[in-house]
């Protein structure tokens, strides 16, 4: 039981930090602002939420875990809304529209 | 378990570095600016997690937790001043 909960957290938390490092390549390969945010915005919801899930599997008191929890549904709500106005305000403000694709 | 674990963090680190090269190198706006510094609140945030399995202690949780909180005001906090004075 206890090996088999060790061999998920580590699948999960390895594969928050390799999201992590795949955004943190394609926050540089990337050439817009927003393109560059559609790379970023990614560990920001789902490495987050990758890794406390691990981090939920070794513990075993509840309170960590509800921490836990709180702080993946906190992260959930507000990473987009906060992505969302920096989009915005980058649209609005300097930006020039993205060309249309076919 | 500690070794993938230790794996992990070194692969944040690396992610880290890259990120904060975004946001210090020159010819980058306030916007690639905030967005890279809203990654590095996310990737510290995985990294508290995975600290608080390593050391076996729940009080990194509570980290995490503030600092999900002051980057997303953060973030608010630049863009309406973007919007605002179009910097």
């Amino acid at each position: 039981m206890n090996v088999v909960l060790d061999i998920v957290t580590a699948a999960l938390v390895l594969a928050g930090a390799s999201l992590a490092l795949v955004a943190a390549i394609g926050l540089h390969r990337l050439g817009d602002t927003r393109s560059r945010m559609h790379a970023a915005t990614k560990p920001a919801t789902l490495g987050v939420l990758l890794c406390a899930v691990g981090a939920a599997l070794q513990f075993d008191s509840v309170s960590v875990v509800t921490k836990l929890f709180v702080a993946v549904a906190l992260q959930l709500i507000t990473a987009p809304v906060g992505a969302h106005m920096l989009a915005r305000s980058i649209t609005r403000r300097g930006a020039p529209p993205p060309p249309a694709t076919p | 378990m500690n070794v993938t674990a230790w794996i992990a963090m070194v692969m944040l680190f690396g992610a880290t570095v890259l990120t904060v090269w975004r946001t210090v190198r020159p010819g980058s706006g306030l916007g690639d600016r905030a967005v890279a510094f809203d990654m590095i609140v996310a990737l510290i945030q995985c990294g508290l997690f995975i600290g608080a399995v390593l050391m076996g202690d729940g009080i990194m949780v509570d980290v995490a937790l503030v600092l999900g909180l002051l980057g997303f005001l953060s973030a608010v906090t630049v863009a309406r001043f973007v919007e605002r004075t179009g910097a």
